[in-house]
């Protein structure tokens, strides 16, 4: 019964109005669909709750839905008051907005609030805040009462806050992702899918802000530390480079980190929700891995001018969040259910795996014996586990590219980071660390003669993370040419610098490009606000 | 194998059936013991040399803590003034159970050998075909008045135990796994198949420990190379459920069993705890706290004791003889934190588990079918018993 309504109200709709369907129909019809048990324990949540999907869909039935077309100029204020994840706040604001019958829209709705009639004219800028307020921490509430406290009022009566639900607590499932997003980084919407947000307008920056943008202190932290390298390495003393690049770099390199780290910082305090969804996302997870490796990095890549040696402390303190992290992660691949290695497997679980090497790499250096001997041990176990299930590319596995995409380059980054880890070791570059690095030079090549077919995708700052697995392969070239010193090895090490520092600096004039010339450096993060459900396929 | 494809959800109302009518058993057990006996060689299957397992494996980890050390930290020297007497009847109590057991089993080969058959077939109750010969391999190893260089008897003991059974099973089950159709790794893989990897791993060690070094060598990477496919294909778990029943989740704890005895193995072969055996010791320790920080696994398993709770008591003292050798080279505070630990841990759990089952014992004399592996392999006849109050069966 509710699919013919929705049907006719759709159908009303189209002819009523010449704008695109507001998003929020189509999720209704999807409400009525329920896949996911996962998703919606149906809490106790009372009539006025926003969290329950199927009241919802109930109400949207209605045929109030032609007004919802008349009122698509407020685009989606609509999906986002009845959709089921509760964006509470917006039919409240929505109303107003709307020309003539708002009335009949919320007739049969059990009334989230009732100040929704009585709603004097909100301005528009509330309006689209409150369309972001369920992705905000608690649904907004921290950004009123920090407001509040900045001594700005709120017009916004409570009743808006005891109908504000988190999206679900509950734990989203990973086949949402595959379902609703394609593309090898998993950030392109299918052409059936819908999201929660509305599409066609800028988001709030931070909610656009993801978290492979530590892509960038990765990048530049790991040029840091080859220029430190090519400064004092023995095989690379002919080329007189001066100390002075590795301390610019690594000065730019800690206010990327810091800037990086605090925009961030303010996303998890304010947008945490966002934040949940970018970790349910099977490849956005590995870059929360990214944060630790910049810091570990940027210990490795200090310039002797300013600290000559660290205090091991650091190592401890940089090692044991990264330690958890990794538990959690490992163990959902092994034991889990939905989250386990062969169904989400893909090129970006090396960030996962690297990490380890290059904790082992900087204990080593410190003079460590014990806990870097433990991180590689498991680095080594995991990585081998997931080497041999990228190469098989079961047909399981759903988030394999099917071209070339630089993401592949991170298949270099584990194994010569490895052979560095194991020649700090074990004190001398020996046949592990060289094995090591010939398998990470063999896959450097075999991707760099296919460069050509790195083509035609488009450009995002997760790009800068991929850049790094060139660097650490020059670095270990530099420590292999230390250890085995000739012409070859020496031409081979300068050549693999300089391909890094020319893809460095080409990706650099990049970002600028996107930055300040075509403005969309950060578009609308798509791949965070899929909804929760599978649209039902229309007949359009 | 009707019980194979049964349902998950049957095997739990199965298995969940409380022992029923236990007087009417009663009864009959007054009547005729004989039937009771028969009753547990139905009932028997390999599983339960987990318990011989468990125990081999305590008695291994006393001998080694209470054996010569160079390590003069403290707490090993406070640990080593474990008195020797207490330390034979652990070792005496591991024997008398393991020798009933073995001739339990082989009753039970000769009179319901097809039952045997049974679980020969069965993807999970094969690989406990290897539990007798580690166990017999870990008491041969820890017995009080055997020293390896010097029995001719050690090397006939480790023939027996040793060479026939782990290679002969070793040949048909790893072929199988990549020749044979039905029983492809990738359809069969599951956490007990690290038994398997381990039992070569423990014949290594005999090995090394008799100083025949070339089939140590031999042994260790027959168990190496497989336990790295094994290890990569359970990682993924490509068939998607775990093709475990819950009440068998204390299975999971072999995953840092088959690294830490690897550490071990290699520790005797080498001579010394080099970085090899280091790297499989940390191995091992992170599936540890893996597994540990994930309590919500194990609760189903829990509900009810069952002699799958055994499967805990092996690896732990496996890990505990890990981290004793470890603290032994790395002298230092913390290791020898890890080690006690570790220890204590062991000791806690397989004393827990000698409790629960004493408590458990009677119930278990009477019960029909209250452990997972049997109601497994032998559902139909469960039930049945279950129904007709029959304690004894016929094949």
């Amino acid at each position: 019964m509710d699919n013919r309504e929705n049907h006719v109200s759709i159908e009303l709709q189209e002819s009523a109005s010449a704008e695109p369907v507001p998003d929020l129909l189509k999720l209704i019809t999807s409400n009525e669909v329920v896949v996911f048990d996962t998703i919606m324990p149906e809490s106790e949540t009372s009539v006025p709750s926003n969290g329950h999907q199927r009241k919802f869909s109930i109400s949207i039935s209605m045929p109030s839905s032609p007004t919802g077309a008349a009122s698509a100029g407020t685009k989606n204020v609509l999906d986002v008051e009845d959709n089921g994840k509760g964006f509470n706040d917006s039919s409240s604001v929505e109303a107003p907005s709307k020309p003539k019958p708002k009335g009949d829209k919320f007739l049969s709705q059990p009334m989230p609030k009732g100040s929704v009639f009585g709603e004097a004219a909100p301005n528009i800028k509330k309006l689209k805040d409150k369309r972001f307020n369920s992705f905000k921490t608690w649904s907004g509430r921290l950004e009123r009462q920090l407001s509040n406290l900045r001594g700005r009022q709120e017009s916004e009566s409570e009743s808006e806050e005891e109908s504000t639900q988190n999206l679900g607590r509950e734990a989203f499932p990973v086949d949402r992702y595959f379902n609703a997003l394609e593309g090898p980084e998993l950030e392109t919407l299918r052409a059936s899918e819908e999201i929660v947000l509305p599409d066609d307008k800028t988001w709030p920056f931070l909610l656009r802000y993801p978290i492979s943008s530590f892509g960038i202190c990765l990048g530049v932290s790991s040029q840091a530390v080859m220029w430190k390298t090519l400064a004092t390495a023995t095989s690379t003393k002919f080329l007189h480079i001066s100390l002075t690049v590795n301390l610019i770099l690594w000065w730019i390199s800690i206010a990327l980190v810091a800037a990086v780290s605090s925009v961030y910082l303010t996303k998890v305090v304010l947008y945490l929700e966002a934040v949940r969804r970018e970790y349910y996302h099977p490849i956005r997870v590995n870059f929360f891995f990214a944060p630790w490796i910049v810091l570990l990095f940027l210990a490795l890549g200090v310039p002797p001018s300013v600290a000559t040696t660290l205090p091991v402390a650091l190592w401890y303190v940089l090692m044991t969040p990264f330690l958890f992290l990794e538990l959690k992660i490992y163990g959902q691949w092994m034991l889990g259910d939905q989250r386990r290695l062969s169904k989400v497997a893909n090129p970006t679980n090396h960030l996962s795996v690297v990490g380890n090497f290059v904790g082992a790499l900087l204990g080593a250096s410190m003079g460590l014996k014990e806990g870097p001997i433990f991180f590689f041990a498991v680095g080594l176990a995991h990585y081998t586990v997931l080497f041999v299930t990228l190469n098989q590319r079961l047909p399981t596995n759903e988030t394999l590219p099917k071209d070339l995409h630089p993401v592949f380059f991170l298949f270099v980054a584990a194994p010569s980071v490895a052979s560095m880890a194991w020649a700090n070791i074990q004190g001398s570059f020996d046949y592990g660390s060289r094995i090591t690095y010939f398998i990470a030079l063999f896959l450097y090549f075999s991707l760099a003669v296919r460069v050509n077919f790195f083509r035609g995708f488009k450009f995002s700052l997760a790009w800068w993370a991929y850049t790094f697995p060139m660097t650490s392969a020059a670095i270990a070239s530099m420590r292999y040419s230390s250890a085995v010193t000739s012409v070859l090895t020496q031409t081979l090490s300068v050549i693999l610098s300089v391909v890094a520092t020319l893809t460095v600096t080409a990706l650099l004039v990049t970002t600028i490009v996107h930055a300040f010339v075509l403005r969309d450096l950060f578009p609308n993060d798509i791949a965070i606000a899929i909804s929760d459900r599978k649209p039902k396929p229309q007949n359009r | 194998m009707a019980a194979v494809v049964t349902s998950h959800a049957e095997l739990q109302l199965v298995v969940d059936t409380p022992a029923v009518d236990s007087g009417g058993v009663a009864v009959d057990r007054i009547q005729c013991s004989s039937c009771l006996i028969s009753t547990i060689l139905t009932k028997l299957h390999a599983g339960y040399f987990r318990v011989s397992l468990s125990l081999g494996g305590q008695a291994l980890l006393w001998k080694t803590l209470r054996g010569p050390t160079d390590d003069t930290h403290t707490l090993r020297q406070t640990l080593h003034l474990f008195h020797p007497t207490a330390f034979t009847v652990l070792w005496c109590f591991s024997f008398f159970a393991l020798v009933l057991l073995s001739v339990l089993y082989l009753l039970r080969c000769l009179l319901h050998f097809k039952m045997v058959k049974e679980e020969f077939f069965h993807h999970v109750g094969v690989n406990y075909l290897f539990a007798p010969s580690i166990s017999w391999l870990l008491l041969l190893q820890s017995a009080p008045f055997f020293t390896p260089e010097n029995h001719y008897s050690y090397v006939v003991l480790w023939w027996v135990f040793s060479v026939l059974p782990i290679v002969v099973l070793d040949v048909k089950i790893y072929g199988q796994w990549f020749t044979k159709g039905k029983k492809f790794l990738s359809a069969v893989a599951n956490p007990t198949s690290q038994l398997s990897v381990i039992g070569n791993l423990v014949g290594a060690q005999a090995a090394a420990n008799m100083g025949w070094k070339e089939s140590a060598i031999g042994f260790f990477s027959l168990g190496m190379v497989h336990y790295l496919v094994l290890f990569v294909t359970l990682y993924q778990r490509l068939s998607g459920t775990d093709r475990l029943p819950s009440m068998l989740r204390p299975v999971f704890f072999l995953f840092f069993a088959a690294p830490s005895m690897a550490s071990l193995a290699w520790q005797s072969i080498a001579g010394s705890f080099d970085t090899t055996s280091k790297l499989l010791f940390f191995l091992s320790l992170f599936l540890f706290m893996s597994l540990v920080c994930r309590p919500t696994l194990f609760k189903r398993s829990m509900r009810r004791f069952s002699v799958a709770w055994w499967a805990y008591s092996f690896p732990l003292s496996m890990l505990a003889l890990a981290s004793m050798e470890y603290a032994e080279e790395v002298k230092g505070d913390i290791p020898h934190l890890i080690m006690l630990l570790l220890l204590a841990f062991s000791v806690l759990v397989s004393i827990c588990l000698v409790v629960f089952t004493l408590l458990n014992s009677k119930i278990q004399l009477l019960s029909v079918c209250f452990d997972p592996i049997s109601s497994f392999v032998s559902r139909a006849k469960c039930f049945t018993a279950h129904q007709n109050e029959q304690p004894s069966q016929t094949v």
